[in-house]
């Protein structure tokens, strides 16, 4: 049986293998790191204080997280959502009622804004957000009107565009609930599985390969069909916590929950290494605090005093005892019946049959500064870095870990400001993972810090977070619930338009929705509900699927030229290169030129393709159909005009023309 | 040994200036008075100027700065060193084909690597490289980031290329269409980063000899420019006198970019190429890539970088072919190799443009020495070679050199004493291409400091200087 780890040392001489098992390098396993030497540790009276250099976090923005909505390397963007929002903004066309309209340029036929809108009084985020805009004397953006919600909310919560038919049936509804049905109906789809199946896999990082190990792409599917089936059930979001926290089983092909700590295996040093990065991952991903990281290879003191009040004044003993929960966990490879050079092989999780001690400090290699005993102590036992509570006696660690971490407050915290960066744009904490534990309390302020040390509340709505999480708690950790509360709030339907001056400096206000940029799999999948143009992908290891969002995992997939597509919008690889929402030339070859937009925009294409299907339609209803179908909306009368003048001559082509236009439009590509 | 443990001393023991990124100063004392001593020179001032612009610091060294473009090649999956470019001959082992021969006193397999034999001339071979990592992906990482994808901003560093593109961006010239940083081949190859997706490689894989993928229209230019017109017409009015925000500049110009590829003569020029050239350069995807880096740097059309992958070299089993003649093994990898490198220099060497192309040659690590596996095969090893040609390096020679089954150093070979390692040689790209290594960024996400070398500023890491003289 192979370790996962392998003790490394500099080899004096080459590896020599004996058997026929030399795949098993190409596979990553029992592999060696040799970068010990970067890594010493100065050796000084207090070993665990100095360090040979303040490296120390990985400060991944991972998920969908966007590393760049609000600095970019050139550090001119300081409020960059805000300024993508103003530059979308400015191609969208007017609502009817909107002072730009009323002074003769374009608008599109509207729908109602107004009533439909939930009182402001009944939703937690409505009663803060309109406060903070009102206490700062700014005009909020008007609300959307029906046509801009529909496309809203079902691309967020189902990541698809509405249908046709929805569209008219929900404007045409004139009862005042019909936004609150609109959202249930939406969170029942089977598109909504879809849409945070990949969600969550991306926070997650489901792949079937990071830098470090293989999951296999059976990994990768056990773990998504476990995600699926959790939220298929909406199962509580602390239960799911728990569960994939304190996984313990013999196969990760068929236990999909073994996946999340299976992914913080680390390899060439000593399974202290592994502890650390699962400990890591895990905290990063549920309670949103990455500088655990940090503290794993050094004080916070020195290194993190401009970054994190909490994190300056924790050491790296109480980031062990927080490492200890995992201390008896061995994470283990076993190749399947039929590998080959053992390959391919799933992952077992086991506590209490390799190790059975507490966290032990005796390294002198691997990836982070050596552990050596404190004085007389050389191993540490688990205790929850903010609380001190330790396992109940007999519990398993790892489950004590999932119980303890699952009801502190931050874990909810965290959760709710994951959603709301999705939902929102940017976090109420942002960067959503960076989380100063101790500027988080409104009725108790940092205050009287160091210089240099940041000294104010850390969310831009810091009572808005402890509500909304309190909430959650309350709802017993209701993902649903959580979403129906954001989608349903008056803030969440303001309107991306701003009628006047806007100042970036309002952007922590959210005193506008601001836009994103679909997701490479939206799309996709855009183009082809749109375009009735339905592909089937198919592998040996799954599908068939039509849907970019069914795809298992956004590396190499689905194969062929569409992988290159669905790469030119940035969809991440879900280890080191993070979902991102950034413009690219690649995008406008894509939309452009690509095949298969080309394909889906034919109107000698498929007889129940959208242009084929209605090329036979009067002249105006063949634009609004194609507007409808692709950008949600009627077109305001200029763009009428213009598409009906142009229909005059090689009408055929011209329609063509019209929907490839429409496919390559910026309110296509934004949900604004 | 006696440098490289100092070198392991120096880490452990005195590694970093010990200012923690937010209270580093950007200048030493040290070197603030070296500047003043020296005069404070128009560089200083430029450098100052830039610092402050960007929010960058350095340690002000004096780079090579020979190189305009630098033509990176990543032989996945790791080659054996001691089969080709640090050749050792192991009786009853290596092959009698290969024809080990001394060319100017370097070992090399004229058999299996035949035309890059004759262009040793414009090679010069380190070989006293090192591999930290012993894993593909992990080490490939390694390799194409110049520094432990496990360290501090690690997974968020960009690749070389991003790095290079983004200090050559303002030495773009107004008419220039190409990307900066083209990968070709490459569509695992690490990203930008935390950069912008300005930066990123513009990936182009298996280039067919008919230009950028969806740089033409199936339906032709005519067509394509109408509905390029309809769709600037459905915006029009918006576009000129907006009700809301202001102008759609970042999106706007990366649609203007790539309408400035399409239907481009010098594009499609420059990705498009003869049957004969292509067959010059072996005919394979490695050829071909190959063929197109040349054109497109020929092109002066922005390109600097370029990014090419070759693999797999990754031969546990059968590495000599003896079982399976057309599995993948040194000959079938070869000969590509061979042929397609060969071709380049030659063609580099021909225009004029190998002067000021830097090319380097590397996997991610090397194989075992020695006799064969079980399986016939070689295993991962830590000790390696790596070529460089071009921008005014010294060929025809080794710099460095192992012992005699191939499986460790015995002369470094250049004045750090010490292994050259995937750090060294990103400082060496970096240099050789005017950037200055030791480069401290302020503008990461989380404002801890990027430095483009690790430790460079303590001058850990440094160019192979070596190989200019």
């Amino acid at each position: 049986m192979k370790k996962t780890t392998v003790s490394r040392n500099e080899l004096q001489g080459p590896v020599r293998r004996k058997s026929p098992v030399a795949g098993l390098f190409a596979a990553g396993v029992g592999a060696l790191v040799l970068a010990g030497g970067l890594f010493g540790i100065a050796r000084s009276d207090d070993q665990q204080l100095t360090v040979s250099h303040p490296e120390c976090v990985f400060f991944l923005p991972k998920g969908s997280r966007n590393p760049t909505n609000n600095t970019t390397p050139d550090g001119a963007e300081q409020f960059g959502l805000s300024n993508v929002t103003e530059q979308v903004a400015r191609l969208l066309s007017a609502a009817p009622e909107d002072t730009a309209a009323a002074a003769g340029l374009p608008s599109v036929p509207g729908g109602s804004r107004t009533g439909s809108l939930q009182s402001p009084a009944s939703n937690t985020i409505d009663k803060y957000i309109f406060q903070a805009i009102s206490d700062a004397g700014v005009t909020p953006a008007p609300a959307t009107t029906d046509f801009e919600f529909i496309r809203r909310a079902t691309l967020d919560l189902t990541g698809r565009i509405p249908t046709v038919d929805r569209i008219n049936s929900f404007v045409g509804d004139s009862s005042s609930d019909k936004r609150s049905k609109l959202v249930d109906e939406l969170i029942a789809k089977p598109e909504w599985l879809d849409k945070w199946v990949a969600f969550f896999a991306d926070l997650y990082q489901n792949n079937s390969r990071n830098t470090q190990i293989p999951r296999y792409i059976q990994g990768v599917t056990a773990f998504n069909t476990y995600i699926r089936t959790s939220l298929e059930t909406n199962k509580p979001y602390d239960q799911l916590a728990r569960e994939m926290i304190g996984a313990q089983g013999s196969n990760s092909y068929t236990q999909g929950e073994l996946n999340f700590i299976v992914g913080g295996v680390v390899t060439g040093g000593p399974v202290q290494d592994v502890w650390d990065q699962q400990t890591v991952n895990t905290v990063d991903t549920f309670l949103g605090i990455s500088h655990l990281n940090c503290l794993l290879c050094h004080n916070g003191r020195g290194h993190l005093d401009a970054l994190s009040l909490w994190g300056a004044q924790t050491s790296r003993t109480q980031a062990w005892g927080m490492a200890s929960f995992l201390a008896r966990t061995q994470t283990r490879n076993t190749p399947t019946a039929g590998a080959v050079n053992g390959n391919p092989y799933y992952w077992s999780l086991e506590d209490n049959v390799r190790y059975k001690t507490d966290y032990p400090l005796n390294t002198t290699t691997g990836n982070r500064p050596p552990r050596q005993p404190v004085g007389t102590q050389t191993t540490v036992a688990p205790a929850y870095i903010f609380t001190g509570e330790v396992p109940k006696p007999g519990e398993d660690q790892r489950a004590a870990f999932g119980r303890i971490m699952t009801a502190d407050f931050q874990f909810a915290r965290a959760t709710v400001n994951y959603m709301w960066e999705y939902f929102f744009g940017i976090g109420l904490v942002n960067p959503s993972n960076q989380f100063d534990p101790l500027r988080l309390d409104p009725d108790n302020p940092p205050s009287g810090c160091a210089t240099g040390a940041p000294c104010t509340l850390q969310p831009s709505n810091p009572r808005l977070l402890n509500a909304l999480a309190q909430d959650f708690i309350n709802s017993k950790y209701d993902l649903k619930a959580l979403m129906r509360v954001i989608v349903n709030s008056r803030s969440y339907q303001l309107s991306s338009r701003y009628n006047g001056t806007w100042n970036p400096q309002w952007q922590n206000l959210y005193a506008r929705k601001f836009v994103r940029r679909l997701w490479a799999e939206e799309i996709h999948d855009a183009i082809v509900q749109s375009s009735n143009v339905v592909p089937t992908y198919t592998n040996a290891a799954w599908g068939p699927v039509s849907w970019a969002m069914q795809l298992p995992e956004p590396s190499n997939t689905p194969g062929g030229t569409i992988t290159a597509f669905l790469d030119a919008f940035l969809r991440g690889n879900r280890d080191d290169q993070p979902r991102r929402s950034d413009g690219s030339i690649s995008q406008g070859l894509s939309l452009m030129n690509d095949s298969f937009v080309m394909t889906r925009m034919r109107s000698n294409g498929p007889a129940t393709s959208l242009l084929v299907k209605n090329l036979s339609l009067p002249d105006a209803q063949l634009v609004d159909t194609l507007f409808m179908n692709v950008l949600s909306r009627h077109p305001s009368s200029t763009e009428m005009s213009q598409a009906l003048a142009n229909l005059q001559t090689n009408r055929s082509q011209e329609a063509e023309n019209l929907l490839w236009s429409l496919f390559n439009k910026v309110d296509f590509v934004f949900n604004y | 040994m006696y440098s490289e443990d100092k070198f392991k001393k120096f880490v452990t023991k005195n590694p970093h200036p010990h200012k923690t990124f937010f209270n580093r100063p950007h200048w030493t004392r040290r070197q603030f008075f070296e500047v003043l001593g020296s005069g404070v020179t128009a560089s200083y001032l430029a450098t100052q100027a830039r610092a402050d612009e960007s929010g960058t610091a350095t340690q002000a060294v004096t780079t090579i700065n020979k190189a305009k473009n630098c033509i990176f090649i990543l032989l996945t999956g790791a080659p054996s060193h001691t089969d080709t470019f640090d050749l050792k001959v192991v009786n009853g082992v290596t092959p009698a084909n290969f024809k080990a021969s001394a060319i100017n006193g370097l070992q090399w397999p004229t058999g299996l690597l035949p035309n890059l034999a004759a262009q040793l001339p414009n090679v010069a071979i380190v070989r006293s490289m090192r591999a930290w990592a012993l894993v593909h992906s992990l080490a490939q990482t390694w390799t194409q980031i110049g520094r432990n994808p496990a360290a501090a901003l690690g997974n968020i560093a960009p690749n070389i290329g991003s790095v290079v593109a983004i200090e050559k961006d303002s030495q773009r010239l107004p008419g220039q269409v190409f990307p900066t940083f083209l990968a070709l081949n490459s569509p695992s190859g690490v990203g930008p980063g935390y950069f912008p997706a300005t930066y990123a490689p513009f990936r182009i894989n298996n280039p067919s000899g008919t230009g950028v993928p969806d740089t033409t229209n199936t339906l032709g230019q005519t067509r394509f420019d109408t509905m390029y017109s309809r769709l600037q017409q459905l915006d029009g009015t918006l576009r000129s006198s907006a009700p809301y925000g202001q102008e759609l500049s970042d999106y706007d110009a990366f649609y203007k970019a790539a309408k400035g590829l399409t239907y481009n003569p010098t594009v499609t020029s420059a990705f498009s190429y003869l049957a004969a050239d292509s067959m010059r350069y072996g005919g394979s995807a490695f050829g071909n890539a190959c063929l197109i880096a040349k054109q497109t740097l020929a092109a002066n059309q922005g390109t600097r970088f370029v990014q090419i992958s070759f693999g797999s070299w990754d031969m546990h089993q059968d590495i000599y072919g003896q079982q399976n003649a057309k599995g993948n093994n040194l000959y079938t990898m070869g000969a590509p190799f061979d042929t397609g490198l060969a071709a380049l220099l030659a063609d580099l060497k021909a225009s004029g443009q190998l002067d000021q192309t830097l090319v380097v040659v590397a996997g991610e690590f090397g194989r075992t020495v020695g006799a064969l596996s079980a399986a016939g095969g070689r295993d991962h090893y830590v000790q390696q070679s790596i070529l460089f040609a071009g921008a005014g390096i010294k060929g025809g020679r080794a710099l460095g050199a192992t012992n005699s089954d191939g499986a460790d150093t015995t002369d470094f070979g250049w004045s750090r004493q010490r292994y050259v390692r995937p750090e060294d040689v990103e400082a060496t790209i970096y240099s050789a291409m005017g950037i200055d290594w030791t480069t401290v960024r302020h503008d990461d996400p989380f404002g801890r400091g990027f430095e483009y070398v690790p430790f460079s500023g303590s001058d850990l890491y440094g160019p192979i200087n070596e190989l200019w003289t």
